[in-house]
């Protein structure tokens, strides 16, 4: 079986395998990706640093839409899987077949939380007013967490397919080991561009007195 | 250096005689018999004529054009003799170190070719320092453009030259009296608005000036940038190089016509169907003038006489609801969004300027005659009144004397295909004119000087 | 269960016996003929699927810009409609650039990339496939405009309901290949039913936005193979610094594709959901800042420009030091100023904004930094002197072509020059000046390149030599053409005539250059269709030659033509730059490794899933601009794609990488024919 899982490798010129190569090169493009979506709704709270204005015309500030416990709590749990996700990458190594399975486990478990969280937020920021049409606040919001529990999603389902995959057999040996590395690489780039996205589009709303777009947690124009 | 030293010297031995059979001197020798009467025409096609034609960009005739024009020129000897010297020594290399006969009987160079550090850097040196050569007259020129000389020129300012009391009527405010002259240009597809705010003439007024716009000889003008749907760029190549009307953004330009005459001007962005038919006018008159054009401008339109054409022609402007877009002060004053139409007998265009109310024979020879594009006749009637009909009936939705569609003179207008904007209660009355009532239609509008 | 890589090595893969992948599907190994081509992994038949597919757009793009040049060759002329000029110029661009210029790249890129490094294949066989696929689905999706314009316009779909409801009917893109926001965006309030505002344009600019997108990918997904292969499967010996120029040059424009290419995509979702959710990205009056969408448009579209001249010039960099007989001159520095183009390319987006406002100092920095790229351009120009100089040149159809790409790349950079200073830009900016610029660095810049590369490696290619006489007629047919169309735009852009205007008056002075341009449009036309029609009969029926006609230098020249499917018999071992063309003369040999022989060379499997996955594409391509024609159901064709595209990959990963040994002679052999230049070198 290992000699059929462990597929013809050519040695490369750098020692590192192609796969894991490959998807450095690809999380640096996704890095500009993110960073341009980032810097969307950046620019975008700078110019309009007064939130958006509901179907009844009421304005609301972003500061009192935000659920920053929850978001905070999902963000642990996102965190925590990334450490689940690196046990499973060194079960890999070790060829702890079961121990991958558990942890993997652990890792899908966490992502739906997480993906789970999104989609509570993301209703309840709708039944508050917010919508991708309503303001250009709402399309840079939406878009660009939307995009990244896109990229959650498109984990989970690694996972899952990987997680199945493990009962047939062929995930193992250096190869198998490969595979969840890069699926892991994949992971934790997601969790950091998440906590990236926390800081930036979360936190610093909430920084000093006056906030870090001049205008603090205003009181609501009646 | 030294490898490449002794590389020059073998083959300084090796020139032995000129080969000019080779396959790449038949070749050259063939492309100049072709190259040769395009050269010919090259040479032969230049003349003033050509440097001074409508909106020439190199026929300068503002500061703002002069200061472009003048940086232009530093990048242009910069670059001819940048071209000498490397076009120079490509050509000198290629027919120099040409294969000749025999070369295949010496042995192949095979050293690794590392470059001579010594020549790189000094090329690299030289380049960066001619590229300071042109980067001073460009920050200058940036900064020159960019500042609207309110400060620096005292005779710009409205109080140095505008009379500010007319009549005993307040023209402007006496805030402004610091102030130059403003200009609120406002893009719209596909014509432009100007509006001078300081003097009363503004879209809110109804006395908006679509498409021609006149300045002051000699005074800085600040030109506002406004668009109303999608980018713009105006643009008066003899008077000044273009900046955009960007739709959310606030943005500014100055001008300054220094010689009297009739510009030609155009939106240079591409802003959809009729991008083509986006242009404009800019008039440089003397201030005296300038100040009887605006008094001119706040006038309204005079009463027509009663039972004749243009009698009719009023009363089809309300029915046929052009009067909704187009406002004509003193007898409809509903519209607000299609260009003013009070004075529009006294305009040398019509349609964004497309198209020209002036005699176009008369206009070529008096331009030929004085040498100078910004000499202008005054508005042919015939010609006017042959605009209107064609302008006003001819869309793909009216049809001509034959029965057929006739052609669009400015396809996708929002006369005639107000449906791009989704007014759904205006989707079913689109207009076509019988030919006696286009005729009304324009002796009304020819009364309206 | 199958064992895939552990057969017995055969001498043909049509010995092959049946085998099975991980999924219990039959591998496509042993197809020949046409199911081989749709089903190929091998990176040169890949390669020359990439160069067909990009000579057939050239002529389409072609055949548009003629259509331009007529309508323009006198003034107030009717031959198209204001709107179908602005499809033609709009499409041109798209066309030359996205499925012209760029697939051409990729064909040298794919065929020459793994033979300079030594190396037999990419580090991603199927994943090279996929690119390919989905740049022909991409390609499709985007010319599928013209034929529903078409359609439109000989009124096919008059009978239909949902074309009654169409509110805007420009079905090819008509808002230019930049597509400024707010003309290809939205304006005003969406609507509460349909989620959608108004738009300026019609569904063109959905098949623009998804054909792009869809071409983003596979540019992407061919990069990241490309810097995998290039960093990860040089031959031993083969250090970064003995690479080939044009190895360089692909793996500094793959970069710039990955780093630069997700700007557009990010602009190009945030366009979308502009059109098709109501969102207000670049709706002005939600508070939209359209000129957002041209920074992060011009931050891919000015790398994109390199993207586009850098493989041209790694092309120009190998022809001149195999004519001159002599290596390249300073070979650091023209890889270090590849580099540092690269690096700048993404520091001058901004020049192309210099007319939209941005304040002085942003002006003074971007025609600073402007002016600066102008530099290591320079230096390339120097070596490529540097390179001639004391050399031994030898004329021929690819070395004339190369010398031609060097004075015209010249003449646009001297042009370019001008416009780095933002206020004489600001007159020139939008007008025929510009045209003439970027074509002379593009057209008589790049295409020259990349036609001095097709002489050059069509050789290599199919084993036959290009017709020498018809290649230079051709040749001079393009050049003088193209200078006798773009040269008086020069005159043209200064004498105030405007861009993207499908018409001028009389009177302004235009017309007897218009005229000339026109002819020479016509005269280029001649000669590009020539050229390609000598190099299409080359492929097929040209004089047969030896394996290296040209006296090459680099590594792809030690192998038979037509290239055998397993590149290198025995791996090369490399120990300087040009180690083929001292091999040859005598010098160092180039050292083999103990591989390949009887025991085989690995092989990779052929396969059915890049199509498939591919073919996704199609459907969602397809699908999106359908459901902005509200087309009813036509959802549901984007909902098919995705699942197309899933279970592609899906199969993809599961059918396993298989593979096969091959195989070869056990000495290398270095020409098919005895060749008095190639000599079969010892070891």
């Amino acid at each position: 079986m290992s000699q059929a899982a462990d597929a013809y490798v050519a040695p490369t010129s750098t020692g590192i395998d192609h796969k894991k190569l490959i998807m450095w090169l690809f999380l640096a493009s996704d890095c500009m990706f993110f960073g341009t979506l980032i810097s969307t709704h950046l620019l975008y709270r700078k110019l309009y640093p007064t939130g958006f204005t509901d179907a009844e015309g009421h304005q609301h500030f972003i500061q009192n839409l935000f659920n920053i416990e929850l978001t905070s709590f999902s963000t642990f749990i996102l965190l925590m899987s990334s450490f689940l996700m690196a046990l499973a990458v060194s079960a890999m190594h070790k060829g702890e077949i079961k121990s991958f399975r558990r942890n993997v486990l652990g890792v899908i478990f966490f992502g739906l939380i997480f993906l789970g969280c999104q989609v509570f937020e993301f209703t309840h920021f709708y039944h508050q007013g917010l919508t991708i049409q309503n303001s250009v606040l709402g399309s840079t919001f939406y878009v660009l967490t939307g995009t990244h529990g896109t990229h959650v999603a498109i984990g989970v389902l690694w996972l899952v397919l990987l997680y199945f995959y493990s009962f047939s057999g062929k995930l193992g040996g250096h190869m198998g080991a490969l595979d969840v590395e890069v699926a892991g690489l994949y992971w934790h780039f997601v969790d950091i561009v998440w906590i990236i996205i926390f800081t930036l589009v979360y936190l610093v709303e909430y920084l000093g007195p006056s906030g870090i777009w001049g205008s603090g947690l205003p009181t609501l124009a009646k | 250096m030294a490898k490449g030293g002794l590389q020059m010297t073998s083959f300084l031995q090796s020139y032995t005689r000129p080969n000019t059979t080779t396959m790449f001197s038949r070749f050259f020798s063939r492309a100049g018999l072709f190259a040769a009467p395009f050269l010919a025409l090259l040479i032969a096609g230049c003349s003033k004529a050509d440097y001074t034609v409508r909106k020439s960009t190199l026929d300068p005739k503002g500061p703002v054009a002069q200061i472009q024009y003048d940086v232009f020129m530093d990048t242009v000897w910069l670059v001819l003799v940048l071209f000498a010297l490397v076009g120079g020594m490509m050509v000198y290399a290629v027919i120099r170190f040409r294969s000749r006969p025999g070369d295949d009987d010496k042995a192949p160079i095979i050293e690794e070719g590392h470059g001579n550090p010594l020549v790189e850097i000094g090329l690299i040196t030289a380049s960066i320092g001619a590229l300071v050569f042109i980067a001073v007259p460009t920050l200058s020129a940036i900064w020159y453009t960019d500042d609207v000389p309110a400060e620096s020129v005292p005779t710009s300012k409205l109080s140095a030259w505008y009379p500010r009391l007319e009549a005993g009527k307040e023209v402007y405010a006496k805030a402004l009296e610091e102030q130059v002259l403003e200009i609120d240009v406002i893009g719209k597809q596909w014509w432009f608005r100007f509006e001078y705010p300081q003097l009363g003439l503004t879209n809110d007024a109804k006395h908006s000036v679509p498409n021609e716009m006149v300045i002051p000889r000699g005074k800085a003008v600040r030109i506002n940038l406004r668009s109303e749907d999608v980018i713009h760029s105006f643009w008066i190549p003899k008077i000044a190089g273009k900046v955009d009307l960007m739709p959310g953004r606030k943005n500014h330009m100055w001008i300054q016509g220094n010689e009297l005459g009739h510009y030609y001007g155009q939106c240079a962005e591409f802003c959809g169907d009729s991008h083509a038919y986006m242009m404009f006018r800019c008039e440089v008159v003397e201030p005296e003038d300038f100040a009887k054009w605006v008094q001119h401008q706040k006038s309204e339109a005079a009463p027509v006489a009663a039972e004749t054409q243009a009698e009719k022609g009023k009363a089809l402007f309300g029915t046929k609801t052009c009067a909704m877009c187009h406002n004509i002060s003193g007898h409809y004053g509903a519209g607000a969004f299609a260009p003013d139409l009070t004075h529009v007998a006294s305009r040398k265009s019509l349609a964004g300027a497309w198209l020209d109310n002036r005699n176009p024979k008369a206009q070529l020879a008096k331009e030929q005659l004085l040498k100078n594009t910004e000499q202008s006749v005054e508005v042919d009637r015939a010609t006017l009144k042959a605009n209107l009909i064609k302008w006003i009936g001819s869309s793909g939705v009216s049809t001509g004397a034959d029965g057929k569609p006739t052609k669009d003179v400015k396809p996708g207008n929002r006369m005639h295909y107000y449906k791009m904007f989704n007014v759904v209660s205006l989707n079913e009355t689109h207009q076509s004119f019988t030919a006696d009532e286009l005729d009304c239609l324009s002796e009304y509008l020819l009364t309206l000087k | 269960m199958s064992h895939d890589t552990h057969h017995a090595p055969v001498a043909s893969k049509l010995d092959l016996a049946p085998e099975r992948s991980d999924l219990g599907f039959i591998r496509p190994d042993r197809t020949t003929g046409w199911l081989d081509w749709l089903t190929t992994v091998d990176h040169k038949k890949i390669g020359v699927l990439y160069g067909a597919f990009a000579m057939l757009y050239f002529l389409i793009g072609g055949v548009e810009a003629l259509t331009i040049r007529t309508q323009l060759i006198r003034p107030d002329n009717d031959f198209v409609t204001a709107r179908m000029y602005n499809q033609l110029f709009t499409m041109h661009g798209t066309t030359m650039i996205f499925l012209g210029v760029m697939p051409l790249s990729a064909a040298f890129f794919n065929f020459l990339v793994p033979l300079q490094i030594g190396a037999r294949d990419v580090a991603f066989p199927r994943l090279n496939a996929f690119s390919l696929w989905t740049f022909v689905f991409g390609a499709f999706v985007l010319n599928a405009s013209w034929l529903f314009e078409f359609g439109h316009l000989a009124g096919w779909f008059n009978s239909f309901d949902w074309h009654k409801a169409l509110v805007y009917t420009d079905f090819a893109p008509a808002n230019g290949w930049f597509s400024y926001a707010p003309l290809s965006g939205t304006f005003g309030q969406a609507d509460a039913a349909t989620l959608q505002a108004p738009r300026f344009t019609g569904v063109g600019t959905d098949f623009w936005i998804i054909g792009i997108q869809v071409l983003g990918i596979a540019s992407l997904a061919a990069s990241f193979n490309f810097i995998c292969t290039i960093i990860n499967m040089r031959a031993k010996g083969m250090t970064m610094m003995r690479m080939p120029v044009f190895t360089w040059m692909t793996l500094v424009t793959s970069f710039l594709i990955i780093l630069a290419f997700p700007a557009i995509t990010v602009a190009l979702i945030e366009l979308m959901f502009d059109r098709q959710f109501g969102a207000n990205f670049f709706n002005p009056s939600a508070g939209g800042q359209p000129v957002l969408w041209q920074h992060l448009f011009w931050i891919f579209g000015h790398p994109e420009v390199y993207i586009l001249v850098l493989p041209a010039m790694g092309i120009v960099s190998e022809i001149l030091p195999t004519f001159s007989g002599k290596a390249l001159f300073g070979y650091p520095i023209v890889v270090f100023s590849g580099a540092v183009i690269g690096f700048l390319g993404f520091a001058v987006w901004s020049h192309h904004m210099f007319t939209t406002g941005l304040g002085p100092v942003p002006t003074a920095a971007f025609a600073l930094l402007t002016m600066a790229i102008a530099v290591p351009t320079g230096v390339k120009i120097f070596n490529w002197i540097g390179t001639l100089w004391g050399g031994r040149i030898r004329f021929t159809p690819p070395m004339v072509l190369a010398l031609g790409f060097i004075w015209m790349f010249m003449c646009g950079g001297f042009s370019g020059v001008m416009h780095s200073s933002a206020p004489a830009d600001s007159q020139q900016q939008d007008s025929y000046f510009v045209i003439a610029h970027f074509h002379y660095v593009l057209l008589g810049g790049v295409l020259l390149g990349l036609m001095a590369g097709l002489y050059f490696w069509f050789p290599k290619i199919f084993g036959r030599m290009p017709n020498a006489p018809l290649a230079y007629i051709a040749s001079g047919l393009v050049i003088l053409g193209f200078n006798m169309a773009f040269g008086p735009m020069h005159y043209l852009g200064l004498a105030g005539m405007p861009r993207r205007t499908h018409t001028y008056h009389a009177g302004n002075g235009w017309e007897t250059w218009n005229y000339v341009a026109t002819i020479g449009a016509y005269i280029l036309g001649a000669g590009v269709f020539l050229a390609f029609m000598n190099l299409i009969w080359t492929a097929f029926k040209g004089k047969k030659c030896a394996s290296d006609p040209w006296g090459g230098r680099t590594l792809e020249w030690s192998l038979p033509s037509p290239v055998p499917e397993y590149n290198f018999a025995q791996s090369p071992i490399i120990a300087r730059r040009d180690a083929f063309f001292e091999d040859k003369h005598g010098g160092r040999p180039i050292g083999y490794e103990n591989d390949g022989g009887d025991a085989g060379v690995h092989m990779p499997s052929q396969s059915w899933m890049p199509l498939l996955a591919g073919a996704g594409f199609l459907f969602i391509g397809l699908g999106m601009p359908m459901m902005s024609m509200r087309i009813p159901h036509a959802g549901w064709l984007v909902i098919t794609g995705l699942a197309v595209l899933f279970v592609g990959i899906w199969l993809w990963a599961l059918e396993g990488p298989g593979g096969y040994m091959l195989k070869t002679p056990v000495a290398p052999v270095t020409s098919g024919q005895p060749s008095p230049v190639a000599t079969t070198s010892a070891h």
